[in-house]
């Protein structure tokens, strides 16, 4: 049944494989089209079109070695050159533009001579260790000497050379030798133009030209951020991946979907035999157009890292030593408990956890078996802590639960809002994209308790910062709002013709109330009033206004509120339903979007449909055949109280690590301490999984079959590219618990999951794996109405009807600091590492980020007698972790910032139980805290540290054992 | 039964109140509030809450209490429908 995906054989993915040297003309769209003659050829390509190009489209394959189709044309290397009728020389035709009845000629003597000359010169200058280069057979150098029919090198190679030149292995990725480098400057455009970072540049003149890592830096001491874009353009052995070092070059590929962050970039998984050699960014993937950042590129070792699980194991209870058993007598060991336990505390007593990481397939089969099979709606996954909000607030204003938009849509973007979001480090794909629409002369608004980076774009025009206090979004959102309605920013058109007028009537009022002016909110959120009018005439006033935000929205007491505040503000000033604009949730995981669309939450159905709904909940009985519960579930942290309090007594985890993840460790900690049996299915002994008694392996991406979808709403193909390692994928585990407790499921391929998926969930209704063969991607809504998706969300009308405004009244957090606590603890994320770590920190990412750290203003430090590097107790009302100091200037005084990718660190320890009002979504990004120096770690960490010991003994003494 | 529990409850509830409160008469926001209960609350966690009714010193704020009513009366129709 595995079906392996080949763009070269589907005609609307051929173009990706063949680079055809410059960009699609950017001013192109709908302008006409040109004629001209190629080597006796007719082609008619876009106005703007390169004569390179249109060659190349016509299948005339003119030598080149400075371009390249991802980036802009640069005429360094002449080897495009080519002769026009009517000119003059040998133009570049990578720089040269087509023109109406130009006739070209790309081959003859005089052009042969020219190139061989050219390539005689690159030659001269470098090594010819071809056989033994670990670019051989992949090396565009050796195909242009071959094309040009290059045979002697007539200047010797005795003379002066850059043959000795020391490489840079400083990068765990990547090598540099600069030996082999030929200066075509493809790299260093990669980086300024795809990645935006300008972290490379061509040092010096003439012969001692060299491209160089900022000042003479190793590539690991400058600014670059490992994306590897340079890497992908590089035309030589210089800058190349260590794994095709160590392995030779790849011989197959298959297209797959990025199991890291919410971007969901395509990939070219490229294989020899079931070992994966290297990631390539797939040219045709619509979310990513072949880029990549750290993480997916470079950072999947951990998929075969000696501590991936690979035997099923039970015990009974978690201070005993694990058992390694047969799946059967696992699967048959969970269900007896759960069906125990059931029959002693009744049918509400047990519940599971989706996975956002998995697939959409496996999470539609998560919660499908804890309605059919364990009889109640206890679902819920990752979403709870992180977006749950989103879909609170965007259905209540929007009418869904999503983002409006395509990323693509920021290129159209006049002014940016980007709200409690870093995306050059969460979302770093998205991030370039930004920063690329931000130097061609768009406005960004960061509102921010830091200065993030992006705001350090180089090259962008207008940046305005609006640093408020954590815990005061809301307050800013109306004093916006306020200056929106109040100076007469409205878009009463669109208000009129696509909003709820009693609705926008009272908002009107409400946010029209003098308390709401920024003047009122200075003293609240600590932005000048003036720097707020600004933003606001900014977004307003300038054509095209789009809102992006993150969990720096979410992750509050007023987590929903923020979010409907910023849809109020969309709608106010018509940013809705065209591209450009929009209101735009940034994912965190793979497939956030997916596990809420599949029907993860406790109240919801697959779909958004809520429980209760008779009609709804009907289609899915008639289905699955079963009586299904019309009560919504508990949410997690409701289960974790139930547990506590001992009505809640076994749990079914998927891929998801509550212990780490989840707000006041110590509580959950003692959630799953109270349970009789926790079932937890993941690929690494992660932190919940020392508290559980049966421990299924799971599978990693690369090795099943599946969807993804990311924070488009884009749905994209996973594809197996190797075996699953432990003999079974998460679905077919599933599906396994299901059979053993009675409930019978028989898939045979997750494309079988998916047709139910589709017949059942209205806005999936036009989705099979056969449509996504041939189009690539789709973006829901897919139904009978819109068969190829819908890109734009809300352009003629939301699925409410009318746009509905909210009233978003300002409740200040109950977490507030005071004499005892003086500082906000708020929580982020950093490039390197992907949220609780647990396979970035199995990889060489470790080397950017092994260590959580506190940031702290100087100021702050300076009134402790803090020094950097000094060892930090951290204290709150829920408990004490213990953390390096970081001095930092992007911190504003009073507030201090760390990371929680490493267990050890204990920043969950600190944060506490407060949560959205709507959502239950932990308020992760306020906690009043103390900071103090000590010298050693704190109690919690030391219980930690020998609980953790315990646990990987218990594990190792099972492995050990040969059964 | 745990007194803990039944506070976080209340607290919850109380924090819903405060939210759906702003903007509108009270009557409004007592029927927001309970629907939100209705909508987005386990049943266990439903019973609880109401069971609240009965102590004296359940420290509910007027506007949740009315919503608890509401719900109490909600549960009440459904249990005898």
């Amino acid at each position: 049944m595995i079906q392996h995906f080949d763009p070269s054989q589907h005609a609307s993915n051929a173009g990706h494989r063949k680079d055809l040297g410059t960009p699609f003309p950017a001013q192109a769209v709908g302008t006409a089209s040109v004629s001209l003659d190629i080597d006796g050829v007719t082609i008619s390509v876009p106005e703007g079109t390169s004569v390179l190009r249109a060659a190349a489209l016509a299948d005339i394959n003119i030598p080149k070695l400075c371009a390249t189709d991802s980036l802009e044309a640069f005429g360094s290397c002449r080897l495009c050159a080519v002769q026009i009728e009517g000119r003059r020389g040998f133009p570049a035709s990578c720089t040269t533009p087509v023109v109406q009845g130009m006739k070209v000629t790309t081959q003859n003597e005089r052009l042969a001579k020219l190139r061989r000359n050219v390539m005689e010169l690159y030659i001269s200058d470098h090594p010819l260790d071809c056989l033994t280069c670990p670019a051989n057979g992949d090396c565009e150098l050796q195909d242009m000497a071959g094309s040009v029919g290059l045979r002697e090198v007539r200047y010797g190679f005795t003379g002066e050379s850059h043959l000795d030149v020391v490489k840079d292995e400083s990068n765990p990725y990547f090598t540099f030798d600069p030996s082999k480098c030929i200066l075509c400057s493809r790299c260093v455009r990669a980086c300024d133009e795809v990645q935006g970072t300008f972290a490379l540049t061509i040092d010096s003149r003439g012969f001692d030209s060299k491209v160089s890592a900022g000042q003479n830096d190793a590539f690991m001491d400058s600014d670059c951020v490992s994306c590897g874009a340079c890497v992908q353009a590089c035309p030589t052995a210089t800058l190349m991946e260590k794994s095709v070092i160590d392995h030779g070059v790849p011989d197959r590929s298959v297209v797959t979907t990025c199991a890291y962050c919410g971007v969901g970039c395509s990939f070219e998984a490229q294989m020899k035999g079931d070992q994966l050699v290297r990631m390539v960014p797939y040219k045709g993937g619509d979310a990513n157009h072949g880029h990549s950042c750290v993480k997916g590129r470079f950072a999947f070792g951990y998929a075969t890292h000696p501590d991936r699980l690979t035997t099923p194991m039970i015990r009974d209870s978690i201070d005993q030593p694990w058992r390694e058993v047969s799946w059967e007598e696992a699967i048959g060991f969970a269900a007896t408990r759960l069906k125990a336990i059931q029959a002693e505390h009744g049918r509400e007593s047990i519940g599971g956890i989706t996975s956002s990481r998995c697939t959409n397939e496996e999470t539609y089969l998560v919660q499908k078996l804890i309605r059919a099979a364990f009889g109640n709606n206890n679902t819920d996954t990752c979403a709870r802590v992180c977006h749950s909000p989103t879909g609170y607030g965007l259905k209540t204003t929007l009418g869904e639960s999503a983002g409006t938009q395509t990323f693509d849509s920021v290129m159209k973007a006049d002014a940016i809002i980007v709200i409690g979001a870093n995306p050059t480090d969460a979302h770093p794909v998205f991030g370039s994209l930004m920063r690329k629409r931000l130097r061609q002369g768009a406005k960004l608004i960061v509102a921010d308790p830091r200065r993030i980076d992006l705001l350090k774009t180089p090259h962008m025009s207008e940046a305005q910062h609006l640093p408020l206090r954590p815990g005061t979004n809301v307050a800013l959102v109306n004093a916006l709002g306020h200056v929106v309605v109040t100076e007469g920013l409205e878009d009463k058109a669109f208000v009129a013709k696509r909003c709820d007028t009693d609705a926008y009537n009272s908002w009107r009022e409400f946010i029209a109330e003098p308390r709401h002016s920024p003047e009122a909110t200075e003293a609240i959120t600590g932005v000048p009033a003036e720097a707020v009018r600004q933003a606001a005439r900014t977004y307003a006033m300038a054509g095209n206004g789009a809102i992006y935000y993150g969990l720096g929205v979410t992750e509050h007491s007023q987590g929903s509120t923020m979010v409907m505040g910023i849809a109020n503000l969309a709608l106010a000033t018509g940013n809705i339903g065209r591209e450009g604009v929009g209101v735009n949730p940034l994912r965190g995981q793979n497939n956030v979007q997916g596990s809420c669309d599949m029907g993860s939450f406790p109240h919801e159905l697959p779909g958004y449909q809520h429980v209760a709904d008779p009609i709804a909940r009907g289609r899915f009985e008639a289905v699955w055949g079963v009586k299904l519960d019309d009560e919504p579930g508990l949410r997690i942290p409701n289960m974790f109280d139930a547990a506590i309090e001992g009505t809640f007594k076994a749990l079914y985890v998927q891929g998801e690590d509550i212990a780490q993840s989840d707000p006041n460790t110590q509580h959950v900690e003692a959630a799953l301490t109270s349970l009789d049996c926790l079932i937890v299915q993941d690929i690494f002994l992660n932190e919940t999984a020392k508290f559980a008694h049966v421990l299924l392996p799971g599978s990693s991406f690369l090795e099943k079959n599946g969807t993804f979808t990311n924070a488009e709403r884009r749905i994209n193909r996973v594809r197996k590219v190797m075996p699953a390692l432990a003999g079974k994928e998460d679905w077919q585990v599933t599906q396994d618990l299901a059979n053993a407790l009675g409930y019978p499921m028989h898939y045979t391929h997750p494309s079988e999951i998916m047709d139910e998926i589709a017949q059942l969930t209205p806005s999936f209704a036009g989705v099979s794996y056969a449509k996504l063969e041939e189009h690539g991607s789709l973006q829901w809504p897919c139904n009978a109405e819109y068969p190829l998706g819908m890109p734009t969300m809300h352009e003629v009308e939301f699925p409410i009807g009318l746009g509905r405004f909210a009233i978003t009244e300002y409740v200040a957090t109950e977490e507030r600091a005071n004499r005892r606590f003086p500082l906000l603890l708020t929580t982020g994320r950093i490039l390197s590492q992907y949220n609780v770590g647990a396979q970035t920190r199995r990889t060489d990412n470790q080397r950017w980020h092994d260590e959580d750290v506190l940031e702290l203003h100087p100021s702050d430090a300076e009134l402790r007698g803090i020094r950097d590097g000094d060892w930090l107790g951290i204290t709150s009302r829920a408990g004490q972790t213990v953390l390096r100091a970081r001095l930092s200037e992007r911190m504003q005084p009073g507030v201090v910032y760390t990371t929680f990718h490493h267990p050890g660190s204990g920043a969950n320890v600190i944060t506490t139980d407060n949560s959205d009002w709507a959502t239950n979504c932990p308020e992760y990004k306020v906690t009043a805290v103390q900071v103090e120096k000590v010298s050693q770690p704190s109690a919690w960490q030391q219980r930690f540290s020998a609980f953790d010991l315990a646990q990987r003994d218990y594990l190792a003494k099972a492995q050990q054992e040969v059964p | 039964m745990s007194s803990h529990h039944d506070n976080q409850l209340i607290h919850m509830t109380n924090q819903i109140a405060a939210n759906l409160g702003g903007g509108r008469d009270e009557e409004t926001a007592a029927a927001a509030t309970c629907r939100h209960l209705e909508t987005f609350w386990a049943r266990s966690m439903k019973h609880r809450l109401v069971a609240t009714l009965e102590r004296e010193d359940a420290p509910l704020s007027p506007l949740a209490k009315r919503a608890v009513i509401l719900l109490a009366e909600g549960l009440a129709r459904r249990h005898a429908g």
